[in-house]
């Protein structure tokens, strides 16, 4: 068992350094295949790791590779812990990422930096299961920031243009800003228990102050805010969309935004000591879930919609945790990974098509032309609109069903953003794929095309796995269930009575009403328009103003800080002392040297005073 | 205990390789060979003096290759050599930058005279980390000056005098108040033990004090070091110092020198007057604290890159100020680990910086664009060496930042939460700087540039090797410094330090 | 019916003095004879020989007091203790090396004859005296002929009126020094009935001074004396000028020999006769001192001309030699002796390096005359960087350990800030000669010829390098001797 977690987790690291070590010489053909072979080969072993510890009584393990650093009281290794958690993270994002290393084989094809490309995606893979599978905060924090700069490359891919550049910055900077958050959350939980390690944090959790516990979670939330996209940290992924799309898809839907997510439930017996954290996190969620949503309606960029969709889906994620349904988020996250994958692939497959054209005003009718991408497609938008019975109905009615029972205005935003929802998404499959053909100057005329095997196979099984998704978590299928899974290991939530059975179906229903609700309002708007004012507000695609508003507060009073810094402080204010004295002395030099008049007798005369002076000190000094 | 030869032969040679180096001077390159020599026979030496060193020595403490001679007893003048897990790190590193500095940045204007001074310098950088004396110590701290000066002014740039005597001068007073303190020191020991005049540490340690003493002495001991380390707000000379010095000076001034301050200030003020800490702590954590900020927050604005670096040099000596001064041994030993990976990382810097200089003939970042393009081997390890100095996990800088850090919030919270915000601001200057740098469109000249040849690859793979290394491996450095920082913290316990 | 006593003379201890009175005599008797004029070869012989006998004398004195103690002779009046041989040594090694730059100069200026080494030897054996005087009445003395002598030297050089008007001033402001140095004796004898500096120790540690104001302004009037001669602020201003105006071999033997002599008998005064007023003058020499340092570190940022810019340099440095007297105790007392021990060659050897550079007329002492003399000359440039660097007190130069003595001595008698303010003017002084060394090496000059260097200023500028480099790496025999010469100090 423990070498088979090792090698799940050095599988990428192997095809990184093996593509590293034989620098040009490979072929695009060779790197793809390895790239994606080591991926895959780690998805399998995931599998096996799984169903061994299916068999485990135990199912919490932990794998000691080295010792990292360890000073005084502080001793951190670099181990492993196998656990369902861990474990289920593993089979997911391997799963998901051997798919769309595949798919990037085809959509990458000829790019100048392709090999730079594999080599990129593999080490973010490993520091992706080197987050998940830690068994102590720091060496997470090492997955989570490799993660991070993975993803800083990537973005920044296209790093001759300007706005890929900044993209990537930005990406790095907000993720930053919340890295405070997890190193002030590893200070304050060291300091409280003197150990980074989970199964100690979490042996020791109970004795945490009420105060200790609630700033953690705080800091916590702050972390998980910046790496999943949460407000107010969440402006940076719409803009990571400047990364190559199979990139939005891995990163930037499926895997590493959810990072923030697993980082709460990993620490959920933390967040079981601190009420008041939990509730933090609810309304964090459920907020961030609408605001993403309305801003998704008005977006003209098919990747933007989906990132904003994307924030508003992790919104449900955080959601979830925050009214303790720990199990739920999980399961969200991974059906999400399915249908955002399918989404993002497809809507990468139909860019491809278009020779790069991301604007939704400029596609159209192209149902006909890809034979594949539009069924995947149809059914990925049905997936995530809450349509009965894919993947996305359980999960998000999973979420929907427990907020109701802990908070019930939440749970209305939570349906509105259900419907806002299924509206979006509805307006992006219309635009897309229905009505007039738009797309001819982009195309030179000719018809799109279908992509290549390699890009659709992920499709076709991402559609397959929207589909069946859902039944990894029926809400009737006790003792197989996802959540029975996971809840060994999650934290304890205060229990509340669980809605009855005909409640349920109610909720269901309900959720289906919006979905359908969504749906219609979208399709009897935007059948035969492109754009519209009315329905396409300034504000929302501008995203709230949120940018101009972190721009105006904070971007540009620092920068004129700074170069007000750089520009006065420094060279006329504190080396300006310095300098100062400098010429006071040099001043003083010139009015010494009058008294070099050069004339005998005001020598004399100088030396008489000196004389008197003593005198009278001496007189003075007598009585 | 290990014989102290090793010590005097690491103090020695680069004496020989400069002698050697001046008689040859008639034959073009042949000093620039004879000082390549000697430089990796000195990194040699020092790695088998780390390998050797053994923390626990009977009733030496963590002192190892340890002997005493006096040279004259009226004057108190010893040469007392010794070397513990702090100095250890530091005895490497001024091998290592010397190597770096000889072949990343030769120049071959007057080359002898240029090798002369750099070995002359790597000398007495050796001799005042392994001294073991305090007078010896400021003897040798002084005498850094003046192949640093001749360096600075003899191969720098445009405003190379300026530079060299506002160095010169600014250091020479900061140390003026350094050598008083020392002299007081000696005479206050001298009066209670009725003995010699003696300026030995050990012997020093021992001296009591009151607390009022004690304040003062630190707070003279403190000007000298933070002058040197740069410390806000006495850093002023150190943006055009880098600036105007030739490459190899800028390394051996940030990479090296620098540390002569925070070393002392670890070794000698905190180590010889603890009683001082409780009341000064307060005082040099903002100091320090604003270092952080304020150099990371000009950082960002200004337009050359050396500048750049020294400010981003300002913010890293903060942290390490923070971490020698916060009192947790978590943070010391921090501490000690970023003196030696700061000076890699500054060391890179200034080489990759100098690289470009000589393709671009120019420091200032407007010039340059989307290097990346041309030169992705530049820019791959620029971003290693980058992210180091941001502090990403895995890469050398992070586990001694992190050290800092964690242990300065168990005892100073406050603080620690301000530093951390440096950890963000660390990234935004860094990354604005390399978007500019090498992100876009390279047009023009930038387009042209060669990316990195043969020769400049291998002087850049030490430095990446050991920021990966020490960044997954730290465990065995770590190891050495502990024991010598529990020493200090043992001497330094009474004034409240925690273990 | 009782002829005169004469007092019993130890002739060891006033032998110094007499071989250079008989130099000194026999040059004036044979260049006076010699109707053709001696030659300058002659004459630098001549004081060489002397300077070595000196030398080879003072090796047997310090036997001498080494196995029999101080001693004094000539009714007291003399005395013979360890101070006064190192005392005698420094003088003797000054003479030498100031003649054979002067030789050099001499030849350069077409100066024919012996009248330099004849009046050089002169006011150096006033300066002998001086070091080996126990009384007041024979340290007037000693000043005397040591000053009469200067003032000729100041004024020696025919072609440049600076020089004559530089020695007129000397020797008004001397001549009023010294009325005040004897008043000053005279007020002191009255007070305590003596002018013998072991009778006034002696009077003052039995007695009780009811009214000590007469003793006071006694001393005073002495320390101002000193003061003068050692160029203290205020009584400094003369300095710039005449050393500006004298041949600049001469402003070598003034800045040298000349504080040698005055800071024996301004050490022997005060601490041996005034010891137990030290509570007294301490305080004056405290302003003083401080006072001397500052003047002496500004003022020279803004010179251009070195000879001036070496003055100020020189005040400064006095300023440090000062400390020593101030801390009043045996340790301070071999400081000031080995400061001025290791002083005297460097800036000997400067003013060499100087008066080459100065060149035919010795009129080129502009700062922009140095643009690149280590580009052109790298030995010259390197040596003179050294002479600076030593005079800056870096590290590994004697200069370090002279100020390292000094101050160490002020700390241990608990002046701790006044050594402080000292230090930093060093540090303000580091600027000019700094400053100074980088011209040397600036690359930017214009058809500048290279400077001639004669083989005696060579030796010269070659000792004065040796002496700050070897004592710079190894001070400990130098500083253990003017230590044990101070144990032997006072009868």
């Amino acid at each position: 068992m423990a070498h088979v977690a090792t090698l799940i987790l050095l599988m990428p690291l192997v095809g990184y350094l093996f593509v590293l070590a034989n620098g040009k010489g490979l072929s695009e053909r060779a790197i793809g295949v390895v790239a994606t072979g080591v991926v895959a080969l780690s998805f399998v072993l995931t599998v096996v790791a799984f169903f061994l510890l299916l068999g485990h009584s135990d199912r919490e393990m932990t794998v000691h590779l080295f010792n990292w650093i360890s000073v005084g009281s502080l001793h951190v290794n670099a181990a492993l812990l196998v656990d369902p958690l861990s474990i289920t993270m593993c089979l997911f994002v391997t799963g998901i990422s051997a798919l769309i290393h595949l798919y990037s084989i085809g959509y990458m094809k000829g790019e100048k930096d392709f090999r730079k490309f594999f080599l990129y995606l593999n080490l973010f893979v490993f520091s992706m299961l080197l987050l998940v599978l830690a068994n102590n905060l720091l060496v997470t924090f090492v997955g989570w920031e490799g993660v991070g700069v993975c993803s800083y490359w990537l973005v920044s891919y296209y790093f001759d243009r300007d706005s890929a550049a900044s993209a990537g910055k930005k990406a790095f900077l907000y993720n930053r800003v919340g890295d405070i958050g997890l190193l002030i959350a590893m200070f304050l939980l060291f300091h409280a228990t003197h150990t980074l390690n989970y199964l100690g944090i979490f042996h020791a959790a109970g004795t945490l102050s009420p105060t200790v516990a609630t700033l953690t979670v705080l800091a916590l939330l702050l972390a998980a805010t910046g790496k999943s996209a949460q407000i107010p940290l969440f402006n940076w992924l719409p803009d990571a969309m400047e990364g190559p799309t199979p990139v939005s898809a891995l990163i930037h839907a499926a895997t590493m935004v959810t990072a923030g997510v697993f980082l709460l439930v990993r620490m959920s017996p933390v967040l079981a000591m601190s009420p008041d954290g939990r509730a933090t996190i609810a309304v964090i969620g459920g907020v961030t879930a609408f605001v993403a949503a309305t801003i998704a309606t008005s977006q003209k960029d098919i990747k933007k919609v989906l990132a904003f969709s994307t924030v508003s889906q992790i919104g449900y994620m955080v959601l979830a945790v925050g009214v303790g349904a720990y199990s739920a988020a999980i399961f969200l996250m991974i059906a999400h990974a399915f249908f955002k994958a399918l989404l993002f692939l497809g809507s990468g497959s139909v860019i491809h098509s278009l020779n790069g054209e991301q604007d939704m005003r400029k596609m159209g009718g192209l149902a006909k032309y890809l034979p594949l991408t539009f069924p995947t497609f149809l059914i990925g938008w049905l997936t995530i609109s809450g349509i009965p019975p894919f993947a996305g109905f359980f999960a998000k009615g999973d979420v929907l069903t427990n907020v109701f029972e802990h908070n019930k205005p939440l749970w209305v935003l939570g349906i509105v953003t259900a419907i806002l929802t299924a509206y979006y998404m509805s307006r992006l499959f219309v635009l897309t794929f229905r009505g007039t053909e738009r797309f001819r100057e982009d195309t030179h005329g000719h018809d799109p095309h279908e992509s290549p095997w390699v890009m659709t196979l992920p499709l076709v099984v991402l559609a397959v796995l929207s589909i069946l998704g859902g039944l990894i978590n029926l809400p009737w299928a006790h003792g197989r269930s996802l959540a029975e899974f996971l809840n060994p290991v999650l934290g304890y939530v205060p229990h509340v009575a669980a809605a009855s059975t005909a409640a349920q179906w109610g909720l269901a229903a309900v959720d289906v009403a919006a979905a359908v609700f969504g749906l219609l309002a979208a399709f009897s708007i935007w059948r035969n328009i492109t754009e519209s004012s009315r329905y396409e507000s300034s504000f929302l695609e501008h995203v709230w103003h949120w940018d101009d508003f972190y721009d105006a507060t904070i971007g540009r009073p620092l920068t004129e800080v700074a170069v007000f810094s750089d520009e006065v402080i420094e060279p006329k204010v504190i080396d300006g002392a310095v300098t100062g004295i400098a010429v006071a002395t040099r001043n003083s030099a010139e009015g010494l040297r009058k008294l070099q008049s050069g004339f005998a007798r005001q020598y004399a005369l100088a030396m008489v005073l000196g004389f008197a002076v003593i005198i009278v000190y001496l007189v003075a000094r007598v009585h | 205990m290990h014989s102290s030869i090793y010590l005097t032969v690491l103090i020695v040679v680069p004496l020989l390789g400069a002698l050697i180096a001046a008689l040859v001077q008639k034959t073009p390159g042949l000093s620039y060979v004879v000082a390549v020599v000697t430089s990796c026979v000195e990194l040699a030496l020092a790695l088998v003096v780390a390998v050797l060193y053994s923390p626990h020595v009977k009733g030496a403490g963590t002192w190892d290759f340890m002997s005493r001679h006096v040279l004259s007893a009226p004057l108190g003048l010893a040469y007392d050599v010794g070397l513990d897990g702090i100095s250890l790190l530091m005895m490497v590193l001024t091998a290592l930058v010397l190597v770096l500095a000889l072949f990343g940045a030769r120049d071959r204007r007057q080359e002898a005279a240029f090798v002369g001074w750099l070995l002359l310098l790597t000398s007495f950088t050796m001799a005042s980390f392994l001294s073991h004396d305090v007078l010896e110590f400021f003897i040798f701290f002084e005498l850094t000056l003046v192949p640093s000066y001749f360096l600075i002014s003899g191969w720098g740039g445009a405003q190379r005098s300026r530079a060299a005597l506002k160095f010169f001068i600014y250091t020479f007073t900061g140390s003026a108040f350094l050598f008083i303190g020392i002299l007081y020191l000696g005479f206050l020991n001298q009066h209670q033990t009725q003995g010699a005049l003696t300026f030995s540490y050990s012997a020093l340690q021992g001296a009591s004090m009151t607390h009022g003493t004690a304040v003062w002495l630190f707070l003279a001991f403190a000007v000298a070091f933070a002058v040197k380390s740069p410390i806000f707000p006495f850093h002023t000379w150190s943006p055009i110092t880098y600036a105007e010095a030739p490459t190899a000076g800028s390394i051996e001034l940030s990479a090296l020198l620098a540390k002569l301050g925070s070393y002392g200030l670890l070794r000698f003020a905190v180590g010889l007057f603890p009683l001082a800490l409780a009341t000064l702590r307060p005082l040099i954590l903002t100091l320090a604290v604003i270092s952080i900020l304020y150099g990371s927050l000009v950082a960002c604005a200004t337009p050359d890159l050396k500048r750049l670096v020294a400010y981003s040099s300002l913010a890293q000596m903060g942290f390490i100020t923070l971490g020698i001064i916060t009192g947790s041994k978590i943070a010391m030993v921090g501490a000690v680990l970023l003196m030696f990976n700061h000076g890699v990382i500054t060391a890179g810097f200034f080489l990759i910086i100098g690289f470009l200089e000589k393709r671009r003939g120019s420091y200032q970042i407007k010039d340059m664009k989307g290097l990346q393009g041309p030169a992705p081997v530049f820019a791959a390890i620029f971003t290693v060496v980058m992210l180091a100095s941001i502090g990403l996990p895995g890469l050398s800088g992070f586990v001694s930042e992190y050290l800092i850090l964690i242990g300065t919030f168990g005892t100073h919270a406050w603080w620690g939460a301000a530093a951390t915000l440096g950890v963000v601001a660390a990234a935004a200057y860094l990354l604005w700087a390399y978007q500019r740098v090498f992100q876009g469109k390279a047009t023009g000249a930038n387009a042209e540039i060669a990316d990195a040849n043969a020769k400049e690859r291998w002087v850049l793979v030490p430095v990446v090797v050991l920021i990966v290394a020490l960044g997954v491996f730290p465990h065995p450095v770590l190891d050495r410094i502990s024991p010598s920082v529990n020493q200090l913290i043992h001497h330094v316990a009474p004034a409240g330090v925690k273990k | 019916m009782n002829g005169l006593v004469i007092p019993s003379i130890h002739y060891l201890a006033i032998l110094p003095v007499l071989i250079f009175f008989g130099a000194s005599l026999l040059l004036l008797v044979v260049s006076a004879l010699v109707d053709t004029k001696v030659t300058i070869y002659f004459a630098t012989a001549i004081t060489s020989l002397t300077a070595v006998a000196t030398v080879v004398v003072a090796f047997f004195q310090w036997s001498y007091v080494a196995n029999h103690g101080a001693s004094t002779t000539v009714a007291h009046a003399v005395v013979l203790d360890g101070f006064a041989v190192v005392g005698t040594v420094v003088v003797a090694v000054g003479v030498l090396l100031s003649s054979l730059v002067a030789h050099d100069w001499a030849k350069r200026e077409r100066i024919a004859g012996a009248d330099f080494h004849i009046l050089a030897l002169a006011s150096s054996a006033g300066a002998l005296l001086m070091v080996s005087a126990n009384d007041l009445i024979v340290i007037f003395l000693g000043l005397e002929i040591l000053s009469i002598g200067l003032y000729v030297l100041v004024g020696f050089d025919r072609h440049r009126v600076t020089s004559a008007e530089a020695s007129l001033k000397y020797f008004l402001l001397g001549g009023f020094a010294s009325a005040i140095f004897i008043y000053g004796a005279a007020l002191v004898y009255g007070a305590t009935g003596s002018t013998n500096l072991g009778s006034i120790a002696y009077f003052l540690s039995n007695n009780v001074v009811l009214h000590p104001g007469l003793l006071y302004a006694g001393g005073a009037l002495l320390l101002i004396g000193f003061a003068f001669k050692v160029a203290a602020v205020p009584f400094h201003l003369w300095s710039p000028d005449v050393y500006e105006g004298a041949p600049t071999p001469v402003t070598g033997f003034m800045a040298s020999v000349v504080k040698v002599g005055a800071f024996a008998a301004l050490l022997r005064v005060l601490i041996s006769a005034l010891g137990t007023q030290l509570d007294t003058w301490r305080p004056i020499l405290f302003v003083m001192i401080i006072a001397t340092c500052i003047v002496g570190a500004v003022v020279a940022l803004v010179q251009r001309n070195v000879k001036r810019l070496l003055a100020y340099s020189s005040i400064n440095q006095a300023g440090f030699m000062l400390l020593g007297v101030w801390s009043g105790s045996a340790r301070g007392v071999a400081a000031t002796l080995f400061y001025v021990l290791s002083y005297a060659p460097v800036v000997i050897a400067t003013f060499a390096v100087v008066t080459l550079v100065g060149g035919r007329g010795d009129e080129l002492h502009s700062i922009d005359h140095y643009r690149g003399l280590a580009r052109r000359q790298p030995w010259l440039g390197g040596a003179l960087t050294v002479l600076l660097l030593s005079q800056l007190g870096a590290p590994l130069t004697v200069g370090f350990y002279a100020k390292y003595t000094v101050l160490a001595a002020t700390i241990d008698s608990g002046g701790g800030a006044l050594a402080l303010v000292a230090i930093i003017t060093a540090a303000i002084a580091a600027y000019f000669y700094l400053r100074w060394a980088m011209w040397l090496y600036a690359d930017d000059d214009v058809e500048a010829t290279r400077v001639a260097v004669p083989t005696s200023t060579g030796v010269v500028i070659g000792v004065g390098v040796i002496v700050a480099i070897l004592f710079g790496l190894w001070p400990g025999p130098l500083v253990a001797w003017c230590q044990h010469a101070t144990l032997l100090f006072l009868p």
